[in-house]
């Protein structure tokens, strides 16, 4: 991730502009990017201030690029590559040695005379001879361990010069956010990974469902609700990629420009932003695969939607595995437990609980119930595969029962 | 009344930073007349305010909801000191103490650099034995913090920044890593004290006190002015100035009588030449802009440098001209006189920037203390200097501010922005009290250039009342 010092967001009409490189405008940045993706790859062994000019010189003659543009892909370059640290602290142990003892000889003149007769290139040979290397070699080695003359060791790279421009307008992305107070994000799709990611980005959610499948989230931190606060601009940078890797959303952010005037920076899942990460699975186990096959898409008046809802208590979320919408407007939940505990099925009983006031159905497998017992009626029991025929009448039985309440 | 039945059940916890109180509804509002700290926050369905106004509204909360309200939040740890090794306090110090005792253990005491804060600051903690959390501008000083209290009370303080994580019921931290991880530690703390609080006052590290439920708080400084005004907030973020020592009380008293001497250099022929060749293109290309934009301003160049190559060589020649400023060679010629000068007392210099203070350590072989120099030869270098294994001391800017340095008799400023504060820090390093001898500070400025005019606006401050003006 870059740095706010590295960020470049142009500020029109209420709207945050984030820089981006693109095909039609920037095509010639894929040479820029191969350059200086080689002068890392070549660069084994020179020093981070040096291979920072390298990328510098081949920005030189550009008429379009800021000076942060360049120290963004210099930090980017910098995420992938591994510099010599001197964990043990050579650098700092050579220091005191030198300076320990030329400490008799300060000061160090260019000139001697009666009073001062230390000459300074005398003293360095001197120290360079006591030390059994040429002076040149020491000098370099004094401060190796300052960030600007680290070497670099290795540089994982980038596959090819694309993605580092796609990694780059990302990272503005991503840096445009650090200085946002809270994001909207209104979805129909992956709702549940977009809810699961934004928990793992420790963000708070506010829900409204505003129709079939189609949510407004706002994410916010817990203090934004006493003042604008930038303190989870890094959480939102954070859940960004994951957002990217989802499809069916659109995302505004509310940003304070410099001025500390408000804008929005507005993004949706067509806008061609590469993440790292990959799409989320459409489906948590083959179990639900193979049901999801066998019912298809529409049975008997029922639409089957794949994660289609998010029900929400304040802070607690549920998404079902499956939605069945009726075209009469019944709507009846299916979770699947798979994999199982009894304490993840006490669990599974809680979250049934809070949201009882919900149709929701739940295919257990068979060996998880007790000897004798007999299941409730909301519950399905499966062997191998969840049969179809029992549910479709389950399905039925809500919805009379539905409309005669 | 309706409320009673829903107040069987309350709790007031600790969420990140802020308060949370549960089993209210949205139409009960806990606030009392004249102070509504309390937001509904329907994310969560509770009501929510920001720590630190736990003091002052927990005594009210108990008053009206007792005993239905839970207090969850943890008390902050009780300590007892191994030992306390503290020097007799000199009567001002006694005065600033009581005074900030008499606030309710809440409130800035404003003393010049070299007048013993620290040491107000340990009493404070010797007498409250409460868990303290101590927020220093950078790592070094935190450090130094951690260093002096272990002296002081025997106590292996807790460590939260420099990449460590490691909370104790007294632990020592710096702003940035305070603002970055309050939420996690803001209610295990009863004292925080806040040293150089006017880095305090900026939008995001005042949430490193917004964020503490600490109900003792305590500042400390020598310079509480800012220029963008946001002192003020140190009034509610940590209490009023219950203590101020004027500047003049301290000199050449507890601090040494000093001199102030500055040093104009010239650039050599090409340092001048290429200086003056910056400054033509500068004025050159802002002329000309403002024939056609009237107004035009150095914010617009950087706006406008993206896009115009133009505008990006008339960046590039302005930051050309400081670093030749900073890093003119006549500087290293003047140093060594001045080395030759002084030789056999110690000297201290302070360089503008890393580059500078590296160029000075490899041509006269003397030791550096940076921002990233690490502890064990951090402590290696000052003790060598305290000692007289060293004579001399180059630093960037990390001296600027509150570091103990042993005692110095020569100061050298070759570089650095000048602003009133860094003027009185910087003099504060060099004007500790020994024996009689005075102290000097020598300003080192190229002539004809922007530095001259940086140097006569640090000398506004009344600290620079003296000055003589010598050529080597």
């Amino acid at each position: 991730m870059l740095t706010s010092e590295q960020s470049i967001v142009e500020y029109k009409a209420g709207r945050a502009v984030p820089d981006r490189l693109r095909q039609k405008t920037h095509r010639h940045y894929l040479d820029y990017a191969e350059k200086i993706l080689s002068v890392y790859r070549n660069g084994i062994g020179r020093q981070r201030r040096r291979l920072h000019q390298q990328i510098e010189a081949v920005f030189a003659d550009e008429p379009d690029c800021p000076v942060r543009r360049i120290q963004a892909f210099c930090k980017l370059l910098d995420d992938g590559s591994a510099f010599q640290a001197d964990p043990s602290g050579e650098a700092g142990k050579l220091r005191l040695e030198v300076f320990s003892q030329a400490a008799r000889f300060h000061p160090l003149v260019e000139q001697p005379d009666r009073l001062f007769e230390h000459e300074e290139k005398g003293v360095k040979s001197q120290l360079a001879d006591k030390l059994a290397a040429p002076w040149d070699q020491i000098e370099q080695a004094l401060y190796a361990d300052v960030m600007a003359y680290q070497k670099l060791e290795r540089f994982a790279g980038c596959p090819d010069p694309a993605a580092l421009l796609s990694r780059y307008n990302v990272a503005q992305l991503q840096a445009c956010l650090y200085k946002a107070e809270s994001m909207t994000v209104t979805a129909t799709d992956d709702l549940k990974t977009i809810v699961r990611y934004a928990k793992l980005a420790r963000l708070l959610h506010e829900i409204v469902r505003l129709g079939p499948s189609k949510y407004r989230i706002v994410f916010s931190g817990p203090a934004s609700v006493l003042r604008g606060t930038r303190r989870y601009g890094v959480n939102f940078a954070k859940f960004l990629p994951a957002l990217l890797a989802c499809k069916g959303w659109k995302m505004t952010a509310l940003v304070k420009t410099p001025w500390n005037q408000p804008a929005k920076l507005v993004l949706c899942d067509k806008d061609g932003f590469t993440s790292h990460l990959p799409p989320p699975d459409e489906f948590d186990s083959a179990l639900e695969e193979s049901f999801a096959k066998k019912f298809g898409p529409e049975r008997n008046g029922w639409q089957l939607i794949r994660e289609g809802e998010i029900l929400y208590d304040h802070q607690k979320t549920f998404s079902p595995d499956f939605t069945f919408r009726h075209k009469t407007g019944t709507q009846v939940f299916l979770e699947i437990v798979g994999f199982w505990t009894p304490e993840y099925l006490a669990y599974k009983r809680q979250t049934l609980q809070q949201f009882a006031h919900h149709k929701i159905l739940i295919a257990l497998p068979e060996k998880s119930i007790r000897e004798g017992a007999t299941p409730g009626e909301n519950i399905l029991t499966y062997k191998t595969a969840l049969k179809i025929k029992p549910l479709m009448e389950t399905l039925e039985r809500t919805r009379t029962e539905n409309t005669t309440t | 009344m309706t409320a009673m039945e829903s107040q069987k059940r309350m709790s007031l916890s600790f969420d990140r930073g802020t308060l949370l109180l549960r089993g209210l509804q949205c139409r009960e509002s806990p606030n009392v007349p004249g102070s509504s700290v309390w937001v509904w926050d329907a994310r969560v369905g509770a009501w929510r305010c920001d720590a630190i106004h736990y003091a002052s509204i927990g005594s009210t909360l108990n008053h009206k909801f007792s005993p239905h309200l839970r207090d969850d939040l943890p008390q902050p740890a009780r300590v007892s000191w191994p030992k306390i090794e503290l020097p007799q306090l000199r009567p001002e110090q006694a005065e600033a103490l009581a005074a900030w005792t008499r606030e309710g253990c809440r409130g800035q005491v404003i003393m010049p650099t070299g007048t013993g804060k620290t040491e107000v600051a340990f009493a404070a903690m010797a007498e409250t034995k409460v868990a303290t959390l101590v927020v220093a501008p950078v790592r070094d000083l935190m450090y130094q913090w951690h260093r002096r209290i272990l002296a002081t009370f025997g106590y292996d303080a807790g460590i939260v920044g420099d990449g460590l994580s490691n909370i104790k019921p007294i632990t020592v931290t710096t702003y940035d890593s305070a603002y970055i991880h309050m939420d996690k530690m803001g209610a295990g703390f009863g004292l925080l004290i806040f040293d150089e609080e006017h880095h305090l006052p900026g939008k995001c590290r005042r949430e490193a006190a917004i964020l503490s439920t600490a109900a003792m708080r305590l500042g400390l400084t020598a310079t509480p002015e800012r220029s963008d005004g946001l002192h003020k907030d140190l009034d509610w973020l940590i209490g009023p100035v219950v203590y101020n020592m004027p500047f003049k009380r301290a000199k050449g008293s507890t601090l040494a009588d000093f001199d102030v001497v500055r040093i104009p250099v010239a650039l050599n022929d090409r340092e001048q030449a290429t200086y003056d060749q910056c400054s033509r293109a500068i004025r050159h290309f802002l002329i000309s802009r403002r024939n056609d934009i009237p107004g035009y301003s150095w914010r617009d160049l950087c706006k406008e440098s993206g896009k115009d190559p133009q505008a990006r060589h008339a960046q590039k020649a302005y930051y050309l001209k400081q670093s030749i400023e900073n890093r003119a060679a006549e500087k290293l010629r003047v140093l060594e006189d001045i080395f030759r000068l002084h030789n056999g007392r110690k000297t201290i210099v302070f360089a503008g920037s890393n580059a500078m203070a590296i160029e000075v350590s490899k041509r006269f072989l003397v030791p550096t203390i940076l921002s990233h120099t690490r502890k064990r030869e951090r402590l290696a270098v000052l003790q060598g200097f305290a000692e007289g294994q060293f004579g001399v001391l180059v630093a960037n800017r990390v001296l600027d501010e509150g570091v103990d340095v042993p005692e110095a008799k020569v100061a050298v400023v070759i570089g650095g922005q000048g602003s009133t504060r860094q003027a009185k820090q910087r003099l504060g390093r060099v004007l500790r009290r020994s024996g009689n001898a005075r102290a000097t500070l020598y300003e080192v400025v190229c002539e004809n250039t922007k530095e001259v005019m940086r140097s006569r606006k640090r000398r506004r401050s009344d600290a620079y009342e003296r000055t003589v003006h010598r050529r080597i």
